[in-house]
């Protein structure tokens, strides 16, 4: 075997991209988000079961004075948060082939179509708690609190892609070229979430 | 070390000793990311929860010395239960096993320089510290929660708890398994990718296995808890409803959210000191572990199947019959995994050659109450008898031989085994012998007899009780076991505190250990191994011509002396292909500055200044994304 290559310290995008290609196994940051987004696969499954542990208990679900929740803007708005995966996965190759510029760009495509999806979500969000309040009863609760945690998951989300296109302004390194990936990882994660979140929301009107 | 005395070796150890030597005093503690002071730190944060466990234990007994006892009054009972079993569990039992001792001592055994991730474990650390505090804080106001560790609703929501008792224990609970889940990633993430080059993960040591478990069933375990106390703390502090059946909630989705945690949880417990037992056992039976394999395979499945099985703590609640057979089936599988590891054991110590020394002795109380646990916990499977038994005290004497019995033991054995280790100085080994036989004996007079009383059906978590009952007997000598018992683990502190100061010289390997920790001097320094060792069997420390390679090595050189920089080698993960020199990051105060910032956040959620915690929480972000400014390789 040849002599193992100190990756780290590869602080150019030339040098990143040849770091990235040499290695044979997955790097240390590729285990935390796994690890991370089994954790919050956990959690998503622990509030989406206790969702339908709820309605199955409900005599009426939603209860009475609270109309089925609309079907199609949910749907169109989830399906704009996924296609965002795609400038994701571009992002990531662009990195790997040390293209800074590309990477750059593709990453702020990407949290153009996140921000403009979590604006409008967060409008429904505000013309829903006008027409019923998560105080009311345990539909308006889970309801609520099942949304809110994803759209905090969109907003984190976001913010790491923030992060990210300041620390590309001074370039690739190794590091960066993992953390790309990384996020990249976290966002495929929670479109995945989208889906899943969106279905529960409307099973009522199923 | 004998080849000190080569220049060349004498040479880079300075370097390395150079390279990896962090501030001295205070500062050096709060900014460290080195993974045996952060152990040390979790270790001793650990034993001082430990007091105050103890001491509230010491309470209750007390109180129920005898019949309609006075010396606390309900409420106050009430919150010393709570807080016994909140202390014991997340505050003691968890932060020791995974966060001292996983901590201190995985990356040793695979021959590593610290954790895959050092600055998130110091950030661990701070947080663990500050959610006991947070928790504590609570009792130091005199509003400690008071709904047993388990909460059950009604009687945890706010209109039978109005008080803030219950958010302390909610948002404390949640801020704790923060640290937990940083943590379990950190040491899995490690014994994945950090083993030394040539460990595959058929030689990795079982002591190892058990932690990879312990991580992953924590990784999956806490987030029903967390739902259930972010459910807990939305109806308590802003009117929501999932609890509230007359809205359409359910008090039992928060014993099953809970239990789905709960009964998990209790083999996160139990699974290090499997896997503390399987690295003493070892050393002093002269012999390797009987079914190697097997061990290593039931270490995992009994953290997998330990997710089925939560509905045994609700057999009593009124659930289908269907469900609960399913469970009962469940809880009776586990005891297949359970078995292997305890004959495992057993066929070891029989085989081989024991010297029963110290660290064995407590092994062999492990293993003989691990047993009397095990087989009044199969007994809960029987979905009548445990309906008879259920909230009566059979089921705190079942749970105290496992948690303590099982659980404790072997952290008190490991002290002793690690202790030469750690400090570089031996314990004394008569009195180490003593205070096992004066906690062995403590604890069985403490728990044997609540089986008694609990078949006599006397109710847990009752401030007192009447006399002409039978149990008036029993109950005294159980509070004078309690004493006897503390008077045990008293000795095993102080026998550890007097040895670090008057211990005689204890030598790189006094019990001619199996593992790599006993080839690095003791304490090991700051840099674990000037040279990554050659691994070619679990059993490293027994394999001489390895040992003696790297010797050759640290006098000759060559490429597994790394001392450029803060290094250590990444590996794959099955089968420890050498991939990548990793430069790991140094001394930060950022994790600090982070804990305090979440810290703060929460503190500001349990008064209800909701726009000061959102700054908090904002200025946390900042903390994080300035802490991640900072590359590993500038570091």
């Amino acid at each position: 075997m040849s002599e193992p290559s100190h990756s780290t310290r590869a602080t150019s995008g030339v040098a990143a991209s040849y770091a990235a290609r040499r290695r044979i196994s997955f790097p240390l940051g590729w285990w935390g988000v796994m690890l991370l987004v089994a954790t919050e696969t956990a959690f998503f499954g622990t509030l989406i079961a206790s969702y339908f542990y709820l309605r199955l208990k409900a005599h009426q679900w939603p209860p009475a004075g609270i109309d089925p929740p609309d079907m199609t803007a949910p749907l169109i708005l989830t399906g704009v948060l996924v296609t965002s995966s795609v400038p994701m996965l571009l992002a990531v190759r662009a990195a790997r082939d040390a293209r800074t510029g590309r990477t750059w760009l593709l990453l702020l495509v990407a949290a153009l179509i996140q921000a403009a999806y979590l604006g409008v979500q967060i409008h429904f969000f505000g013309s829903d708690l006008d027409k019923f309040d998560p105080g009311d009863n345990a539909y308006g609760s889970i309801y609520f609190t099942l949304l809110a945690a994803h759209h905090l998951h969109v907003l984190v989300g976001i913010l790491l892609i923030v992060w990210l296109l300041a620390r590309l302004v001074t370039g690739l390194t190794n590091y960066r070229v993992t953390a790309v990936w990384v996020v990249a990882i976290y966002w495929y994660f929670v479109s995945i979430l989208a889906v899943a979140v969106v279905l529960t929301q409307i099973s009522p009107s199923l | 070390m004998a080849s000190v005395a080569a220049p060349k070796a004498r040479e880079r150890i300075d370097r390395l000793q150079r390279i990896w030597e962090e501030p001295s005093g205070v500062v050096g503690w709060l900014t460290t990311v080195d993974h045996k002071r952060i152990g040390l730190m979790f270790f001793f944060t650990s034993l001082a929860f430990f007091a105050a466990g103890g001491v509230e234990a010491l309470l209750i007994r007390t109180q129920l010395i005898s019949p309609n006892g006075g010396l606390l009054s309900p409420n106050a009972f009430d919150e010393a239960m709570t807080m016994h079993g909140v202390t014991m569990i997340f505050l003691v039992v968890v932060p020791m096993s995974i966060g001292a001792f996983g901590n201190y001592l995985l990356p040793l055994m695979i021959g590593a320089r610290d954790l895959a991730f050092p600055r998130m474990n110091a950030l661990s650390f701070w947080i663990y510290l500050a959610s006991g505090i947070f928790v504590y804080t609570g009792l130091a106001i005199g509003s400690a929660p008071n709904a047993g560790w388990f909460d059950y609703l009604p009687l945890g929501s706010k209109q039978f708890a109005p008080g803030p008792n219950i958010d302390f224990y909610t948002l404390g609970l949640i801020f704790n398994g923060l640290s937990t889940t940083a943590t379990a990633v950190n040491l899995i993430v490690t014994t994945f990718k950090l083993r030394a080059p040539g460990m595959s993960l058929n030689r990795m040591p079982l002591f190892c296995y058990a932690m990879l478990a312990t991580s992953f069933a924590l990784v999956f375990a806490l987030p029903p808890l967390n739902t259930a106390l972010i459910f807990l703390e939305l109806d308590r502090a802003v009117g929501f409803h999932f609890f509230d059946i007359a809205k359409g909630g359910d008090t039992l989705l928060w014993q099953h959210l809970f239990w789905i945690f709960g009964h998990p949880e209790v083999y996160i417990i139990i699974l290090p000191a499997f896997g503390i037992a399987t690295a003493i056992i070892p050393t002093f039976t002269r012999r390797k572990m009987v079914a190697f394999p097997l061990v290593a395979l039931a270490e995992v499945l009994v953290a997998f199947i330990g997710f089925g099985v939560w509905v045994h703590h609700m057999f009593a609640v009124g659930l289908e019959t269907i469900t609960t057979i399913y469970f009962a089936a469940a809880s009776l599988i586990i005891v297949i995994p359970s078995g292997i590891q305890l004959f495992a054991w057993i066929t070891t110590i029989l085989t081989g050659t024991p010297r029963f020394k110290t660290p064995l002795l407590w092994i062999v109380g492990f293993i003989v109450l691990f047993l009397l646990g095990g087989l009044s916990g199969v007994t809960f499977a029987a979905i009548p008898f445990d309906q008879q038994l259920t909230d009566t005290y059979y089921v705190v004497a079942h749970f105290h031989y496992v948690i303590f019995g099982a659980a404790v033991f072997p952290l008190l054995g490991g002290m002793y085994y690690w202790f030469p280790k750690v400090t570089g100085r031996m314990y004394y080994e008569r009195v180490g012998q003593a205070s096992f036989w004066l906690s062995f004996v403590g604890m069985n007079l403490t728990f044997f007899p609540m089986h008694i009383v609990g078949l006599l059906g006397m109710p847990r978590r009752q401030y007192t009780y009447p006399s002409g009952l039978g149990w008036t007997g029993y109950n005294l000598v159980e509070t004078i076991g309690s004493y006897l018992l503390a008077a045990g683990l008293l000795l095993v502190v102080t026998n550890l505190a007097v040895s670090l100061f008057r211990g005689a010289r204890a030598g790189n390997d006094p019990f001619g250990g199996d593992t790599l920790e006993w080839s690095t001097s003791s304490p090991p320094p700051s840099y674990n191994y000037a040279v990554i060792p050659r691994v070619t069997s679990p059993y490293a420390m027994w394999d001489r011509e390895d040992r003696e390679a790297d010797e050759r090595d640290l006098a000759g050189g060559g490429k597994r002396v790394l001392e450029t920089g803060h290094e250590t080698p990444a590996s794959s993960v099955l089968d420890a292909d050498w991939d990548e020199v990793l430069d790991m990051p140094s001394k930060s105060w950022a994790p600090l500055l982070l804990a305090a910032m979440l810290a703060a956040t929460f503190a500001m959620l349990l008064t209800r200044h909701y726009v000061v915690a959102a700054t908090c929480g904002a200025l946390a972000l900042l903390v994080l994304g300035g802490w991640h400014w900072k590359e590993p390789q500038e570091a």
